[in-house]
């Protein structure tokens, strides 16, 4: 008896299993906001000081297709407060208490709200998906990029209808929208998707940067093409007597790009002050001095990025790295 | 009750180490065992727990050393310097064995498969047909993947597979698999899966060999998929800031992995298309060694301390530690251990991987293959002509060795 009483409430609970599981790690908090409020965001905390999100105004709000006016988004289960802003973080709400609960907030044009913690949307809450942000720097001639995302060859889509989500603009010049990460193919267009560029495939999913030329060619990039770029810099050494033809070798940690194409790397040039000389480029961070062919070498030496480098080297065991020159 | 039959078996060796020790004519009352190690506080904090029953007869000391090799060879034969036992890898063996610094471990307790140590590490062990060490653990190289990018379906089975993904997916700045493609450690794994060495058993250097010529020439390919610079910081940070889909590493990177919030797979290694052998990572043996010149006088307690830290108990709370497999077989049977899925990776891995070697010769092939595989990798030189460079300077360094 007792363990047919055991099974019954194993059936009993099997449907609600994925909600506590979900709702274990992950909370959804949805707002419903003024026609004005363009692009809505969610910025969220907890007393612990643990932000949902890297930077204010935190990420963007999904729409809910079935819930016209209404956004969405999911924070960690942990969250106690969140503040629903828009217009580039222009307008927002108060602090708005969640308690680690899900929560529909109702925003008005003068940033008042009223929250209740039970569903006032229709239908099934979308399921948590982790998004990725795909950037867009597009022709002048190319009007309200859109972007249209799938997963392929599945072909499940990521919007409803064509041309898909509306990209944010951004001071910068970039337009930027969010996808469910199971998306591993983009198009973007413009001007009501009637220019458009070939199907971008095999993605991953990691933020992303794509330049579309006018002709609709892409470029694709993981790698922020806005980050700052270092100017050049100079790296003198000093060598032992014994150590001829110095050469250096540098490269960017972590990422691993080399200043130059193969070991031992470029010669550096003789001084009138005892010191050698070359140009690199400003984003190194890691040096090695060799000579003799490359035959001896320093350790790697983890060096500041942009900065002029004087490197008295020792011994291959021994040297030492200083951003001015060493007295005498 | 087996608890109870283990304590008797104590108490007897305690009263037999007394008896002993009086026989040896040493210091009555209680005996230290002193052991240098390099190891962290959480597998030494095992360790101490384990032999607490031996006091106050036997008071083991654990002493970190830094720079504990090199004090090995100036003090070890000197019985007012040197310790009882030392807890490190295994490849030390042969330089030691050689300067008479340690005993055979066989001398006190049983290390063999018989009595239940996993092949590798037995293997490690060995120094000329005799035994060195107690292995405690032991640790190989894995592949692992970034479950976000890489999906099961994904998962190179061979090399030629792995090939392809990294073709398919090394682009936009993203590398598909990295690794520390010039350094002789992990370049080691290759050579192996083309049945070539870098230093053989024996000690002779393999680097021209016609295997080893192969898989370098091979390997290259894949190199050129991966970044210029591939030292330990650089492929660790590509792979926690999600910049690269795979890599090879030890188990000592996954703390560092999960707390960069990468979801981390692990999977066997990718077989050679052309030898039907995976890649064959170097293992590393942890273990206990005991110094000659304690090895008589100390014979009973020291037997006593090996003996107390071979139960399998130890070797599991270790693994848990240190994040290391257990080298002792009955381990594999606990559901703590099978469940975890990185030691049976590693357990998996153990059935092809090579200890690395514990020849004396080691020491100068690091530099020698560290040059060779720069120069292939990184210079573009014709392999052949590179191989057969290293392999003669490999010789020469050898002989002034001796």
């Amino acid at each position: 008896m007792k363990k047919f009483i055991a099974l019954l409430l194993a059936l009993l609970m099997l449907p609600v299993l994925p909600v506590m599981a979900e709702s274990a790690e992950m909370i959804v908090v949805y707002a419903q906001v003024p026609d004005t409020w363009a692009y809505p965001c969610a910025w969220s905390w907890n007393a612990a000081g643990e932000n949902a999100f890297a930077a204010w105004p935190g990420d963007m709000m999904e729409p809910d297709a079935k819930n016209p006016g209404w956004y969405y988004i999911y924070v960690p289960a942990g969250m106690e407060s969140v503040i629903i802003n828009a217009n580039d973080g222009a307008v927002q709400t108060a602090e708005v208490k969640i308690d680690k609960q899900n929560a529909w907030i109702t925003v008005m044009e003068d940033g008042a709200f009223e929250a209740a913690f039970e569903q006032k949307t229709e239908g099934d809450i979308p399921a948590y998906a982790w998004r990725y942000t795909v950037w867009a720097k597009v022709d002048p001639s190319w009007e309200a990029p859109c972007i249209w995302a799938w997963a392929d060859p599945a072909g499940t889509n990521a919007f409803a209808a064509w041309p898909g989500k509306a990209m944010k603009a951004n001071e910068n010049g970039w337009y930027c929208a969010m996808v469910p990460e199971w998306c591993n193919s983009v198009i973007i267009n413009a001007n009501g998707g009637t220019v458009q560029t070939a199907d971008l495939k095999d993605l991953d999913p990691a933020d992303l940067w794509i330049t579309v030329g006018a002709d609709a060619a892409a470029e694709i990039t993981y790698e922020d093409p806005n980050a700052p770029v270092a100017e050049d810099i100079t790296v003198y050494a000093k060598v032992p007597a014994d150590w001829e033809a110095p050469c250096l070798w540098a490269w960017s940690h972590p990422d691993g790009t080399n200043a130059f194409t193969a070991w031992p790397g470029e010669a550096l040039t003789a001084g009138e002050d005892g010191w050698y000389a070359i140009t690199a480029p400003g984003w190194i961070n890691s040096v090695i001095i060799n000579a003799n062919g490359g035959t001896v070498q320093t350790a790697d030496l983890r060096v500041e990025a942009g900065a002029d480098l004087y490197v008295t080297v020792v011994s291959a065991e021994e040297a030492a790295v200083a951003y001015e020159k060493p007295a005498e | 009750m087996r608890k109870v039959f283990a304590l008797l078996l104590m108490i007897c060796l305690i009263f037999t180490m007394t008896g002993c020790s009086r026989k040896e004519n040493t210091a009555s009352g209680p005996v230290t065992i002193t052991v240098w190690h390099d190891k962290e506080d959480a597998v030494i904090a095992v360790l101490e727990e384990a032999v607490k029953p031996l006091r106050p007869d036997i008071n083991v000391v654990f002493e970190k050393k830094s720079g504990m090799t090199e004090s090995l060879k100036l003090v070890g034969n000197d019985k007012n310097a040197a310790p009882e036992m030392y807890f490190f890898a295994h490849d030390k063996i042969g330089v030691y064995a050689e300067m008479g610094v340690i005993a055979p471990i066989t001398d006190f307790v049983d290390v063999s498969e018989q009595a239940g140590y996993v092949p590798i590490t037995v293997r490690g062990a060995a120094y000329k047909g005799k035994i060195y060490q107690m292995p405690l653990y032991f640790e190989t190289l894995l592949f692992m993947y970034n479950k976000k990018y890489m999906k099961e379906a994904d998962i190179p089975a061979t090399t030629e597979q792995l090939y392809g993904y990294m073709e398919r997916k090394t682009k936009y700045g993203h590398y598909g698999f990295v690794e520390q493609h010039s350094t002789p450690y992990y370049a080691a794994g290759w050579i192996h899966g083309f049945g070539g060495s870098i230093l053989s058993e024996d000690g002779k250097p393999g680097l021209n060999a016609p295997e080893t010529v192969k898989a370098l020439a091979y390997h290259k390919k894949f190199v050129d998929y991966m970044p210029g610079e591939t030292e330990y910081a650089t492929v660790n940070t590509l792979f926690t800031e999600g910049m690269a889909h795979a890599t090879i590493a030890g188990p000592w990177f996954i703390p560092t992995v999960r707390a960069a919030g990468i979801d981390v797979g692990i999977a066997p290694m990718p077989i050679v298309d052309e030898t039907g052998l995976p890649l064959a990572p170097y293992s590393g043996v942890q273990g206990l060694h005991v110094l000659k010149v304690h090895a008589e006088t100390k014979k009973a307690p020291i037997t006593a301390v090996l003996t107390t830290l071979m139960q399998p108990e130890v070797s599991n709370k270790l693994a848990k530690v240190s994040g290391c497999a257990p080298a002792l077989e009955s381990c594999y049977a606990q559901d703590d251990v099978k469940n975890d899925v990185l030691i049976m990776a590693m357990r998996s891995t153990a059935e092809t991987a090579v200890p690395m070697p514990n020849t004396p010769e080691l020491d100068v092939m690091w530099t020698v293959a560290g040059s060779l595989l720069t120069d292939v990798n990184m210079s573009g030189y014709e392999v052949q002509t590179a191989a057969d460079s290293a392999q003669k300077k490999a010789l020469e360094l050898i002989e002034a060795m001796k």
